[in-house]
């Protein structure tokens, strides 16, 4: 799969403090990247440093191969549209406007497809408005639009949502999906909104205090929130042995932890082992949630 | 850097404060034409249109300020840089650009004020008094200082990303360069010698006096050199027809290499939120 943006050990320091501290991160090409850590948690250096407006105190970024220090950067960033904190408009013109001014900041030849983009963002029926007086999550749509003037195949968006009301929430996420999906557009998504993310992200990146902690794709961290059964065993051979055979979903965790997945009555899987002789030492019964992964990572120790 | 023109000449043209600022040129001219049309009536003043176009050379600097930072602050509040450098333009390039539109629309500010008192000024006055070669050379050292203004004010635009601290310290600069002019030209204006008052035998006695306040030459040097140096100084000297025209376009010139470098460096190095 080719890497769209990748950092190694990238750190920030604003005098005594790191804002960010050994951050890997990897952005696969069509994914939605969620970048999930709480206020302060470095994401919006991280955005910052990517897209061009400060530099890293030490490490490397790569965007489509190229070191941001490189000077063919200045090309790659042609296909990079953001959104950082706040969109980039102007308050005195319209949406429309706004617009034109951005397909000239990028060298389009003619506006051709300008109106289609107002349309795609619902911003068509503005008229003469001048964005000032749109809604913040007409500003959030607006700003987007502009991101996608130079037909960009990566996109970054730092906090997409704050603010917004319900209906803008609904709004932004279901553009983003149909960016992903109908345009194949790769997004790198920064929020502090767990269940928003992952409503949409195909892979998480967790920040917290500037270093990347964990990073996960949807299909692992579902498997993860599945229901869940721990078993602490002496020999793990003869159940995986069982496992196998009755198509159990599982995953050796250690030489004395098997994880189970599904919906397992409890009662009726101990009394199944039984008949198999399968004894297990312990048997814990879990069910994660996003909220709880979250906590645990950032709580607890490093997961690799 | 073409695409950054192009983008910033059609903000300008749907600017505001840019039609605001070609409107006050327009009526400047017009007011300081019906001044002197007046005094012309009233006290059969002999009036010099030359003199007028020159005029509005002492009050650019705060035009040029005002502009400048509310224009170019809005680039920061707005999120238009932070923009510019996320699609790839470069760094100097976006510096440069902004330069040369507030240069281009300064110089067009106090061009549209010369037309207008030319195409009034000249019928209602009668034809230009000066040698046209030298009001040319007058106008084209102007035009150089009116460049050193925007080159200043960019610069501080560039470097402040607040707004507001923009506007402030640029007026503030563009007054403080007017006053330190002023201060400049009362120094040299000290007249040498001033007159006494004496009672001898019951009678008053004037004589003249040497006047202790008299400045030194190298007094009188620096404030000259202060003068040249500070572009409002440079204006005062041009709308008082008493400018060095050979040496003042070089201070100007070098008025822009300098902040114009040293913009670019320190922009380049900023770290931008």
């Amino acid at each position: 799969m080719e890497i769209i943006l990748e950092t190694n050990n990238l750190e920030k320091k604003y005098k005594d403090f790191k804002a960010l501290n050994h951050t890997n991160i990897h952005i696969e090409k069509g994914a939605i990247y969620g970048l999930i850590g709480k206020n302060g948690s470095g994401k919006t250096t991280l955005i910052r440093i990517i897209c061009g407006l400060q530099k890293p105190t030490h490490g490397e970024v790569f965007i489509y191969g190229i070191n941001i220090n490189s000077n063919d950067i200045v090309k790659v960033r042609k296909r990079i549209g953001a959104i950082i904190e706040t969109p980039s408009i102007y308050g005195e013109m319209t949406a429309r406007d706004n617009l034109i001014e951005q397909y000239k900041l990028v060298g389009m030849p003619n506006f051709d497809g300008l109106e289609e983009i107002l349309k795609l963002v619902g911003l068509s029926n503005t008229g003469k408005k001048k964005s000032k007086n749109f809604s913040l999550g007409m500003k959030q749509r607006l700003g987007i639009a502009i991101a996608l003037a130079n037909n960009p195949d990566f996109l970054i968006l730092d906090e997409p949502i704050n603010g917004l009301d319900p209906q803008g929430i609904i709004e932004i996420r279901e553009l983003i999906l149909k960016l992903n999906k109908e345009r194949r557009i790769t997004i790198l998504i920064s929020s502090h909104y767990l269940d928003e993310l992952s409503k949409i992200a195909t892979h998480y990146g967790f920040l917290d205090s500037g270093s990347i902690i964990k990073e996960i794709s949807n299909e692992e961290l579902m498997k993860k929130m599945e229901h869940k059964l721990i078993l602490k065993v002496h020999s793990q051979k003869e159940f995986v042995k069982y496992f196998e055979e009755n198509k159990i979903s599982y995953e050796i965790e250690d030489n004395k932890t098997i994880n189970v997945y599904g919906k397992n009555n409890l009662a009726k899987f101990v009394n199944d082992l039984s008949k198999k002789n399968l004894i297990a030492d312990e048997i814990h019964e879990t069910k994660e949630s996003l909220e709880s992964y979250y906590m645990n990572l950032i709580g607890g120790n490093r997961i690799d | 850097m073409i695409k950054l023109l192009n983008a910033g000449f059609t903000r300008l043209h749907k600017n505001k404060l840019f039609w605001l600022l070609s409107i006050f040129s327009i009526c400047l001219a017009l007011f300081m034409i019906y001044m002197r049309y007046s005094d012309m009536k009233n006290y059969k003043d002999v009036i010099e249109v030359e003199q007028i176009m020159l005029n509005y050379s002492t009050i650019i600097g705060i035009i040029i300020a005002i502009f400048t930072s509310l224009f170019l602050g809005v680039e920061y509040s707005d999120g238009a840089i932070r923009n510019k450098i996320s699609i790839g333009h470069k760094r100097t390039n976006i510096y440069l650009s902004n330069l040369i539109i507030i240069t281009l629309t300064s110089l067009f500010s106090y061009i549209l004020f010369l037309i207008i008192v030319g195409s009034i000024g000249i019928p209602l006055f009668g034809k230009i008094s000066l040698d046209v070669s030298k009001l040319l050379m007058l106008l084209g050292c102007l035009f150089i200082t009116i460049i050193a203004y925007s080159s200043i004010f960019t610069f501080i635009a560039m470097m402040i990303s607040n707004k507001t601290i923009t506007a402030v310290l640029s007026i503030m600069s563009a007054f403080g360069m007017m006053m330190i002019a002023l201060t400049c030209f009362n120094i040299l204006e000290t007249p040498k010698t001033v007159q006494q008052a004496l009672m001898i035998n019951g009678e008053t006695k004037i004589e003249e006096i040497p006047n202790p306040k008299y400045p030194t030459e190298a007094k009188k040097k620096m404030c000259q050199a202060i003068l040249n140096i500070n572009p409002a100084g440079q204006m005062f000297q041009i709308a008082g027809k008493t400018a060095n025209l050979k040496i003042l376009p070089f201070y100007s010139l070098g008025i822009l290499a300098i902040f114009t470098t040293c913009g670019i460096v320190l922009f380049r190095k900023k770290e931008l939120k």
